[in-house]
């Protein structure tokens, strides 16, 4: 049933009033982003800028290595993104399709640590990388060094794999009928042929969801990367902004091109896959 | 439907007596299944599984990251960290930030899920935007809020000098810090609770209305006799994400109120074990932090759980 026009108007009012809030922020940063510095300091302040300041973008990537911090992020979240997927799909089929004992013991280890709150881990794992052995100057008991400290292996390893994706594909694979599996046997394929050519091709939706959800969560990462890097060439993007703020704190436009590369990406990946980023996050939520 | 599914399978695994020939494939099906298995194991055993068993076993000794010792300490670091103003007020301030971005952000959001419930033109854009906050990284948007927050040529004290009215140096000034950190926070975290909100509301079946129609009730008397009641699972379930969320919220306060915001005012419990962890290096006191973090998240998910009922697992 659809509501009556009045009623209707004010849903509209109230809805568009809401949506505005939400959207004006990412707004003043973009046009803030192109306004000179003589038109950020002017009063009254003007709405839209004087002249569109397009060379911001250009003079912040002179200023700071934001281009090397956005490959960087980019580079992280797609090598997240994949492993993730190749090991999750994996895990949630075996778990999903092959009988074998203790399987219900690893499933429920699995939620488990989908519940563990990230400071309940996050110190420990910082002594785990600064220890691991033979690397950074440690010697095999992964002492003297820095360990795994201010490399890629600290930035990639550590978080590219999530319980979560784990659990997700083990409930795709579940619901996949047992027939088709039974087929491919007779066919006399091979479990993980079954599993890479039978079985997976059938839960892309899945697949979708978890690579959009990895890649937010790997691209928006802060705490990790700010813990874990000092050079400035692995910096991320989001701990490359940070830093740049605490040492410029003025240079508002070349901020706002900075934070729009950085939530760009995000922003366009939604528009196209809303989708799968609800049903991901309809079921997921947890960090 | 998850315990029925694997029930058949665990029926169908247990059927004896099997031909020999069933038993050899059943000994290779299993034998690829530990060979996919192993990868995620090990990498969750060495990365989740060890470092939560260290972080229990840590906050009870004295161990020196430098020098590498490390000797029982029993309850000594609890007594400490109790003992530090610093930490209880930032216990303090984590409860008033929850307060404001849980219960208080999950009616606002529950009110517009309800709105973006109905059948009207848009609505895919109204829920986009709703939603965006969430998907776009804290640091950047925490840094358009801060310009947004800024003094004298930020949005907001322009927008009060309108009205006439002398904005506060909010970041700065040690009253207003908290409760923009708060804002943003409510405006960021919306989204995911509408969501899921959104999502339970479509799975609530149309003739409940239709009677309710019938006899006549009000709006507000199905929102509350019909709608609330059949949100149970939902509100339990985005109560837990949120809290979880809201007690371990960190990036927009390390960006907004650098330093626990001016005189301490906006340092949370998580600054306080980023502080202690990697600016005094006093690890074995950091676990013991964050380890309190985990008891209220552990009591109050088993709150959670007695108010909306038992019939909230699905979520």
């Amino acid at each position: 049933m659809k509501p009556r026009l009045a009623p209707r108007l004010a849903l509209h009012l109230m809805l568009g009033g809401g949506a505005l809030v939400m959207v004006v922020p990412f707004f003043w940063m973009i046009l803030t982003s192109l306004k000179s510095r003589a038109d950020i300091a002017a009063y009254p302040p003007n709405l839209l800028p004087d002249e569109w300041v397009w060379s911001n973008y250009q003079a912040a990537l002179d200023y700071a290595p934001f281009g090397t911090y956005f490959r960087n992020s980019l580079f992280i979240a797609i090598g997240h993104t994949v492993i993730n997927l190749m090991l999750a799909t994996m895990a949630g089929y075996a778990l999903a399709r092959v009988p074998f004992r203790g399987r219900t013991v690893v499933f429920m280890a699995v939620l488990a640590m989908m519940m563990i709150p990230t400071y309940t881990k996050i110190v420990p794992q910082y002594l785990i990388a600064k220890g691991m052995p033979f690397f950074g100057g440690n010697d095999y008991l992964g002492r003297g060094g820095y360990g795994w400290l201010d490399s890629w292996w600290v930035l990639i390893v550590p978080g590219a794999l999530t319980p979560f994706a784990i659990f997700l594909f083990r409930q795709f694979y579940l619901s996949l009928p047992r027939e088709l599996e039974e087929a491919a046997r007779i066919d006399g394929m091979g479990e993980f042929g079954i599993f890479a050519r039978v079985m997976t091709p059938l839960v892309k939706p899945a697949i979708a969801t978890v690579a959009l959800v990895t890649f937010e969560g790997s691209w928006n990462n802060f705490l990790w990367p700010l813990l874990v890097t000092t050079r400035d060439d692995l910096r991320v993007i989001q701990v490359g902004l940070a830093a740049f703020q605490l040492a410029e704190r003025t240079e508002w436009s070349y901020l706002m091109a900075g934070s729009t590369l950085a939530t760009v990406p995000m922003i366009v990946l939604f528009l196209f896959a809303q989708r799968y980023f609800v049903q991901g996050f309809a079921t997921a939520g947890i960090k | 439907m998850t315990t029925t599914l694997e029930s058949v399978s665990v029926a169908s695994a247990n059927r004896a007596p099997r031909p020999p020939r069933r038993r050899r494939l059943g000994a290779d099906r299993r034998r690829a299944a530990y060979l996919m298995l192993a990868p995620s194991v090990i990498h969750l055993v060495w990365w989740i599984g060890l470092p939560v068993v260290a972080t229990f076993g840590l906050a009870f000794t004295h161990y020196d990251v430098i020098a590498g010792t490390i000797q029982w300490a029993g309850l000594d670091n609890f007594r400490e960290i109790f003992a530090d103003d610093i930490w209880n007020r930032s216990i303090w301030h984590t409860i008033i930030f929850t307060f404001f971005t849980v219960p208080v952000a999950m009616a606002i959001a529950v009110f517009i899920a309800v709105l973006l419930n109905q059948q009207i033109r848009a609505r895919a854009w109204y829920r986009a935007a709703f939603f965006m906050p969430h998907i776009t990284a804290t640091v950047a948007i925490a840094l358009v809020w801060m310009w947004m927050f800024e003094p004298t040529l930020g949005l907001f004290n322009l927008l009060l000098d309108r009205v006439g009215v002398n904005g506060p140096a909010w970041l700065s000034d040690p009253d207003w810090a908290m409760p923009a950190v708060i804002l943003v926070s409510i405006w960021k975290g919306i989204g995911l609770k509408m969501l899921i909100y959104l999502a339970a509301l479509q799975n609530i079946p149309h003739d409940l209305y239709e009677a309710a129609d019938l006899d006549g009730a009000s709006g507000l008397r199905r929102f509350f006799a019909i709608t609330l009641p059949l949100l149970k699972p939902a509100t339990f379930f985005v109560f837990i994400v949120s809290m979880i969320d809201a007690f371990q919220v960190f990036d927009q306060v390390y960006v907004l109120t650098p330093d626990g915001g001016p005189a301490n005012s906006t340092t949370v419990m998580t600054y306080e074990i980023y502080r202690t962890a990697f600016s005094e290096f006093n690890i074995s006191v950091a676990c013991a932090q964050s380890l309190v973090l985990f008891a209220f998240l552990l009591v109050l998910t088993v709150i959670g759980r007695r108010l909306t009922g038992k019939d909230a697992d699905e979520a």
